[in-house]
């Protein structure tokens, strides 16, 4: 596996087992190499469009589903509760950790609570339904909007 | 992509935002894609898709179009 490999599974490992992003430094504990290192990986795996980055050039903001900040898409994974960049991460979260979930977001127009249980079949709520504004070809250029 | 309680209040949304209507999907294919998408995300082997995994992915859950062409140059 090669380093940025290394270090990618590393942040997707520390996402899915504390719901919160890495630091730079905290991965550099997990894999025994030196904070810069891990920081030059951050800004690579983000030239890949792996991670999405804060203008600081080391803050995780995403790496898809998992948000770094909080959102209003959450979602509750048995005792773990973590936020999701948008309504299809937030399916995102169950369908990557293979887990059953509850999602808690809104309707983005009437503001009223949406709450959909999921099962490892998929979601067991009906009316729900998501609009994608950005089209396909803007997703990353515009990724915090979309 | 944001969630809405039915079509009726997206519709009131772009509206009121000023934002053009594009696709509404169902919640079975938000989580098609879902699953599409994020399955093998905690691998070590995960990928993002190419864009012809893309339009395969996005055509096998019916949505096909420009909105859905990750190469198309139809939108500002």
């Amino acid at each position: 596996m090669d380093f940025d490999t290394r270090v990618k599974a590393a942040i997707y490992r520390w996402f899915a087992d504390t719901t919160k992003a890495p630091a730079a430094p905290e991965i550099a504990v997990v894999l025994g190499e030196p904070p810069g290192t891990i920081r030059d990986a951050y800004r690579r795996l983000f030239q890949k469009r792996v991670l999405f980055l804060e203008p600081d050039g080391e803050t995780i903001r995403m790496a898809p589903p998992f948000s770094g900040v909080p959102t209003q898409h959450r979602v509750q994974v048995g005792d773990r509760s973590y936020f999701a960049n948008c309504s299809w991460d937030s399916l995102g979260i169950p369908a990557a950790l293979h887990r059953e979930a509850q999602v808690l977001s809104r309707c983005e127009q009437s503001l009223e609570p949406i709450h959909i249980r999921v099962t490892r079949e998929g979601p067991r709520t009906a009316q729900v339904v998501a609009h994608f504004a950005v089209p396909a070809a803007k997703w990353w250029a515009d990724l915090v909007y979309t | 992509m944001l969630f809405f309680r039915s079509e009726e209040r997206v519709n009131e949304w772009c509206r009121d935002h000023g934002i053009p209507r594009r696709p509404i999907l169902s919640l079975q294919q938000l989580w098609q894609l879902a699953v599409a998408w994020y399955d093998t995300r905690l691998t070590p082997e995960a990928r993002r898709p190419k864009p012809e995994e893309m339009r395969r992915i996005f055509a096998r859950i019916g949505l096909e179009g420009p909105f859905w062409d990750p190469e198309s140059d139809q939108f500002d």
